[in-house]
């Protein structure tokens, strides 16, 4: 139920710490302590000061875990967003006989001083998340502040200013992920983004994110994350396409393209193998949960792609006869070729019978599914 | 309960043979039992955001281990309420903010050390408040909020039909109030997030997640509609995906395709392959030895891996790991629960 990853400590344990270490310890212990306590009563008490924010400040980067005190932070600014909004600098200041300096800004920027006054905060905040993200990229309680000042960007700002807010994310996912290319919170923070983007600029994205998932593929072949966001971004992008058959076709002929090359380069990699199947099951009727690429898809389409991949996968084997995933694939593919047209000899169950038995040399870890598989291939 | 990790590490056990290898049972639960000992170190500090988890986690073990009287009934009852607030939920130790994940857990510990009647005697109407609190965090498409400060992950979700069935509170249970939660828009959202791999996401779109895997397996089980939903086929398609997270090397389990092995995962993995009837799908010997490799068979404890410090969350897993597979010497738990089956059963009057 956690958030999984409970802090580990390196170095000398409890048992064996000198009584040096033991005094400094304790010291630490008093100093958080007395900021938990420093800022929790100032809390209580409604102090709701630039003192109390920056105290959370110090808190949060000695214990970023420490999730009420990201709500105490978020209280303090809806706090100083509710008072600018009150303080009536929420009109776009008339300047013509001579403003402010920041009235003249704000004015620039189409937002009223209240607005400016937010936006300055929010972006301050998001800053000072940064170097805690970069330590801490799996922290859920950073991303989740971070997802809250952009939402709140939304409400309070035009829709012009809240949009840069959000697109200024994507160079900072993109960071965060060249640092750690399957952090799920990174890949997950990004839809969030891309989606808000779309729907405040009313633009798609999903042709600039399709690029993306072929960039961070080339520079690691096995990251599935980026084969999965692939996966969810094709059905769109060909119906914002208006793809045609034809196209679609041509589409799905070239994904394999790369896929097999990407196999011959490493069969024994599961990532692309998941990928392949997922091509597969655009063509599968029976996966509700994925949409099909061909549009329409008969079964001749289907049969003509099993026998081409089937040929395919059985080509790869030269060389890597001892991979487990092949004879998986051939097995699988072979039943759904069945499935639709029992009566040809493209696939035989001599030749099934003898990848069974090659899968459970190499494969002894899952014998069980094996012994099912067997079971519901009637071999 | 202290969530420091350590002070010993796993795998000090790396040359016995894996026939050799056994459940230092009594070092864990010595080992669990000292943890609110060690309030001279930092971490014990630095994690008390845990606290209650770190309860629900201890215990549970405890209570598998055969041992559900070790830590004093009275004073986590008396713990457990401290930490509860006005709105019904709780926060994870005295003062902090309610959330959804450590009201899970206080319910979870109220049911297992039968604690019901205090908090009703304490708050009267305590359990309806609680199960408001919850049935609040549901959000217009289904899903649930972590807390007001709207957060949204199928953990929530979860967390929630877990924690109303044991409060007796969803509409099955007491057909004759009117539903708290819109059951069928949750269960909508589940499957949402279903993937073309037959695993689940974190949210719609997102990746296939073994814990997420369990967190949406176990909702669907809660409400009844696993079996009819997922099917023979999304069964195969599923177990197939979450069988593959074995390994070869070491026998352990990995949470997504090309990850490192955890403990923890012998659970996610496991008993989300035991919830859809695959639990054969892996080798249960090879998974059990990497398990023992990862406790500190001197001071008790269990790690992620061998060579790491051992810690409270890693500890649990690793022991409902063991339960799933049938480990000599520890209950049954139970697979949508993560609690000892026969208090669930009882809970749920099954």
């Amino acid at each position: 139920m956690a958030s999984h990853g409970v802090p580990r400590v390196s170095g000398a344990t409890s048992l064996d710490k000198s009584e040096q270490a033991r005094a400094k310890e304790r010291k630490q212990i008093e100093s958080y302590k007395n900021l938990e306590k420093d800022v929790t009563d100032r809390i209580r008490a409604k102090d709701y000061s630039n003192a109390t924010f920056q105290l959370t400040s110090k808190l949060l980067g000695q214990n970023p875990e420490y999730y009420t005190i990201w709500n105490y932070r978020r209280v303090l600014l809806q706090d100083v967003f509710a008072r600018e909004l009150k303080s009536g600098n929420d009109a776009i200041t008339d300047t013509s006989n001579g403003g402010s300096p920041d009235a003249e800004t704000a004015k620039k920027a189409g937002l009223t001083l209240a607005q400016q006054e937010i936006s300055l905060l929010i972006k301050e905040d998001l800053q000072f998340l940064i170097p805690l993200l970069k330590q801490f990229p799996k922290c859920y309680w950073i991303w989740n502040h971070r997802s809250w000042l952009l939402t709140t960007a939304t409400i309070h700002l035009p829709a012009g200013t809240a949009v840069q807010f959000w697109r200024g994310e994507l160079a900072l996912i993109g960071k965060m992920l060249a640092l750690d290319s399957r952090n799920f919170h990174g890949w997950g923070y990004r839809r969030t983004v891309v989606n808000e983007v779309e729907r405040l600029g009313g633009k798609s994205m999903a042709e600039q994110e399709f690029e993306y998932t072929t960039k961070m593929i080339n520079t690691n072949l096995s990251n599935f994350s980026a084969w999965h966001y692939r996966s969810q971004l094709i059905p769109r992008l060909l119906s914002e396409r208006q793809a045609g058959n034809d196209e679609r076709r041509k589409f799905l002929d070239a994904e394999f393209e790369l896929i097999t090359q990407a196999l011959y380069t490493d069969p024994y990699d599961q990532s692309l193998w998941f990928y392949h199947q997922y091509l597969m099951s655009t063509l599968d009727p029976a996966n509700a949960q994925s949409p099909s690429v061909l549009d329409p898809c008969t079964n001749a389409d289907r049969l003509s792609y099993l026998e081409q991949e089937l040929d395919n996968v059985k080509d790869m084997l030269d060389g890597a006869e001892d991979c487990k995933y092949i004879y998986q694939a051939l097995l699988d593919y072979s039943r759904r070729y069945i499935d639709i047209e029992a009566g040809n000899k493209k696939v035989t169950t001599m030749e099934m019978r003898q990848w069974l038995d090659e899968l459970r040399k190499l494969d002894p870890l899952r014998e069980g599914r094996w012994s099912d598989l067997e079971v519901k291939l009637g071999l | 309960m202290s969530l420091v990790a350590g002070p010993g590490r796993g795998g000090v056990a790396d040359d016995q043979l894996p026939d050799e290898l056994k459940l230092v049972i009594d070092k864990h639960v010595a080992y669990i039992q000292s943890l609110d000992s060690r309030r001279n170190e930092l971490e014990y500090h630095l994690t008390e955001h845990l606290r209650i988890s770190g309860i629900y986690w201890g215990l549970t073990a405890l209570h598998l281990l055969g041992r559900p009287d070790v830590l004093p009934r009275e004073g986590v009852i008396d713990f457990v309420l401290s930490c509860l607030h006005e709105n019904g939920g709780f926060g994870a130790a005295p003062g902090h903010d309610p959330h959804m994940l450590y009201t899970v857990s206080a319910v979870q510990i109220l049911a297992m050390v039968d604690g019901f009647a205090e908090l009703e005697k304490k708050i009267p109407d305590g359990k309806t408040i609680i199960a408001k609190y919850i049935a609040g965090l549901q959000q217009p498409n289904g899903t649930f909020a972590g807390d007001e400060w709207g957060e949204t992950d199928t953990r929530f979700l979860y967390g929630a039909l877990n924690a109303l069935s044991l409060l007796n509170m969803l509409h099955h249970q007491q057909p004759e109030q009117s539903p708290l939660i819109n059951v069928t828009a949750a269960t909508d959202h589940i499957k949402a997030c279903h993937n073309f791999d037959g695993g689940f996401g974190v949210m719609p779109g997102a990746e296939s997640h073994s814990g997420q895997i369990f967190t949406c397996l176990g909702a669907l089980s809660i409400t009844g509609e696993l079996d009819s939903y997922l099917g023979e086929e999304g069964k195969d398609r599923l177990g197939a995906w979450l069988s593959e997270r074995q390994l070869d090397d070491s026998g352990g389990l990995n949470g997504r395709p090309m990850k490192l092995v955890d403990v923890c995962y012998a659970w996610w993995v496991g008993t989300s392959l035991a919830m859809i009837d695959r639990l054969h799908w892996i080798d249960k010997k090879k998974l059990t030895a990497f398990i023992l490799r990862c406790q500190d068979p001197e001071q008790g404890g269990v790690a992620d891996r061998p060579g790491d410090m051992v810690d409270v969350f890693h500890t649990h897993f690793a022991v409902a790991g063991l339960s799933l597979i049938g480990y000599p010497g520890v209950l049954e738990v139970d697979p949508a629960y993560c609690m000892p089956k026969h208090l669930v059963d009882k809970v749920l009057g099954r």
